[in-house]
């Protein structure tokens, strides 16, 4: 089996851990970066479920959020290590995560994504209004978490550090998972679920498998956020989140891993960038939207390869 | 899926109040909203949905959520962001049964009930509405007897959006008016739907008393968060237990 981590890929994480030594990195770009890369890894644990299987999931927003809550809930309390935020975050998303995905698994198509939707409103919902959250306010003011007693992790650069370290896992993770045995049963189940059942494998419990590692993914991407941001709010869970998440997968290009961590950063910096110009940059951002599922329906990444193959083709 | 349906709705209430800022008439603007939301329908499918027939309706579900975001951001530049309401143009109240009604609530129940029929007796008895529930059934077939089908499927959309208009400007008067009221509709209108069962409109009607009345009976003796996720609760149910809903056919969308 070849290494889950390629020549090219390991050039591209060595560049952007150099990235903050160069010296047009400032803070305000550091801390962009940090969500750019950080929404681009909450994509690629939603394209395992999304391009591999074939399982839209329309509620990451909880997964993510009950993470961010986890997180804030400690800090909040004056536990700031890091390792203890993670930790909850696991096991709070993976309790979350296993309900709905058993629940979900059983329906196929628009049903799993409204099963998902729902299950995701409610958790919004619970946490807009309950006082002990801090309501629709959230959890404010949050200290840096610890990475080891005295050692804080308070500077963008660090955070910035952090989640790069945590996208490298996590693509570990994503890469090596795609290619295993457990991998093609899910392309398997996506091409053709009922052909996959009779072939003996017990389908449910593939999409349960990938539907936690998704979630458990997203969770731990959301339980970094509070130690960046000082907050958790229940905006983080809105639906029009898990819609975000969706569309930075489909920026990207479906079933690639790369093309969605690519998606959400250019989403994030579209964002950002165009907010920074323009007030009404949500027509800006719509637009792009419509333009990219109109004329480049396979993503950017399928934009280039189309764009090289068309260049080759040019050049006999 | 259409995520815009709710913005349309919103354009409806908009497109009403200033029609109504133009001629001074409520009943001018009943008719002039949907008009206007109806052509802004039509255009819209021609030109973004039309070329996605043949693709996953993912795309569609995506390419709607960028246009919501476009339309609402549109309607905070153009009229702002803060709350409106509209006076009732129906004045007074009538006791029934023991209370007292706002005439403007009587008048939503009948023209509601009188639009719903309307929309029932288009479907199940004029050609044009047969032409386009054999649309969604089987547009090939229909393609292969001769009739336009994108036409169908363009004033089928820009029909839904004029009836998404009413409902935003019939509504105006109760609810507030803002650039958000859409997004808060939009799921509320998907479970109606999803529990009465896709293409089956009494289902809809149904599930639409079932839900308002649960809310109602619920609020009673809960606050209005639980109530909020009783009846995700509800949905959750119907949907492991019955996606297809009260009345759905078997295997839509599925």
């Amino acid at each position: 089996m070849s290494s889950p981590l390629s020549l090219r890929a390991a050039l591209v994480f060595a560049a952007l851990a150099l990235l903050p030594l160069t010296p047009w990195m400032s803070k305000y770009y550091l801390l962009l970066a940090f969500d750019a890369l950080l929404f681009g890894a909450v994509a690629m644990s939603l394209d395992l479920l999304i391009g591999y299987t074939g399982l839209v999931s329309f509620g990451h927003a909880a997964f993510f959020g009950l993470g961010a809550y986890s997180a804030a809930v400690l800090l909040e309390r004056g536990v700031t290590s890091l390792w203890l935020s993670l930790g909850l975050a696991v096991v709070i998303v993976g309790l979350y995560g296993l309900l709905v995905s058993y629940f979900a698994t059983t329906r196929r198509g628009i049903y799993f994504a409204l099963l998902t939707l729902i299950f995701a409103e409610v958790v919004y919902t619970v946490f807009r209004y309950t006082q002990a959250f801090g309501g629709s306010d959230g959890i404010q003011g949050l200290p840096p978490p610890s990475l080891a007693p005295g050692v804080l992790i308070d500077t963008p650069a660090r955070n910035y550090y952090l989640v790069v370290v945590y996208l490298f896992l996590a693509y570990l993770v994503c890469r090596t998972l795609v290619s295993s045995h457990f991998g093609r049963v899910l392309a398997a189940i996506r091409e053709n679920e009922d052909r996959a059942r009779f072939l003996g494998y017990d389908v449910q419990r593939y999409k349960m498998g990938v539907c936690m590692i998704s979630a458990g993914l997203t969770g731990l991407a959301g339980a970094l956020y509070p130690g960046r941001a000082a907050y958790a709010t229940p905006d983080l869970m809105h639906w029009s989140i898990s819609g975000e998440f969706l569309i930075m997968v489909m920026i990207g290009g479906l079933g690639t891993l790369v093309g969605p961590i690519i998606g959400g950063a250019f989403f994030i910096l579209l964002q950002e960038k165009v907010s920074s110009y323009v007030q009404w940059y949500s027509i800006v951002v719509g637009l792009v939207l419509v333009f990219i599922v109109l004329f480049v329906p396979k993503g950017l990444l399928g934009f280039r390869g189309a764009l090289l193959q068309g260049l080759r083709r040019g050049t006999p | 899926m259409n995520f815009a349906h709710g913005e349309l709705y919103m354009f409806g209430a908009y497109a009403g109040i200033a029609a109504i800022g133009l001629t001074g008439s409520f009943w001018l603007a009943l008719l002039a909203a949907p008009l206007a939301v109806g052509i802004l329908g039509a255009v819209t499918e021609v030109a973004t949905l039309r070329p996605l027939y043949r693709r996953e309706p993912l795309y569609g579900l995506i390419l709607t959520f960028g246009l919501a975001m476009v339309f609402r951001e549109a309607v905070r530049q153009i009229w702002g962001g803060d709350m409106r309401r509209i006076l009732p143009p129906v004045e007074g109240s009538t006791p029934l049964l023991g209370m007292t009604y706002p005439n403007y609530r009587l008048f939503l129940l009948v023209f509601a009930s009188a639009l719903l029929l309307g929309i029932w007796l288009f479907f199940t008895r004029t050609r044009a509405g047969i032409i386009v529930r054999a649309a969604v059934q089987d547009a090939e077939m229909l393609d292969g007897l001769g009739v336009n089908v994108p036409r169908v499927f363009t004033l089928t959309f820009a029909g839904s959006a004029a009836l998404a208009a009413i409902a935003g400007l019939l509504l105006a008067p109760i609810f507030t008016v803002y650039p958000q009221m859409g997004v808060e509709m939009i799921l509320l209108a998907f479970i109606v739907v999803i529990l009465g069962g896709m293409g089956s409109m009494g289902g809809s009607v149904v599930a639409a008393f079932v839900i308002g009345i649960a809310q109602s009976l619920l609020t009673l003796w809960m606050n209005p968060q639980r109530v909020a996720i009783a009846i995700f609760g509800i949905m959750i149910v119907v949907l492991i237990v019955r996606p297809r809903g009260f009345f759905g056919r078997e295997g839509v969308l599925e």
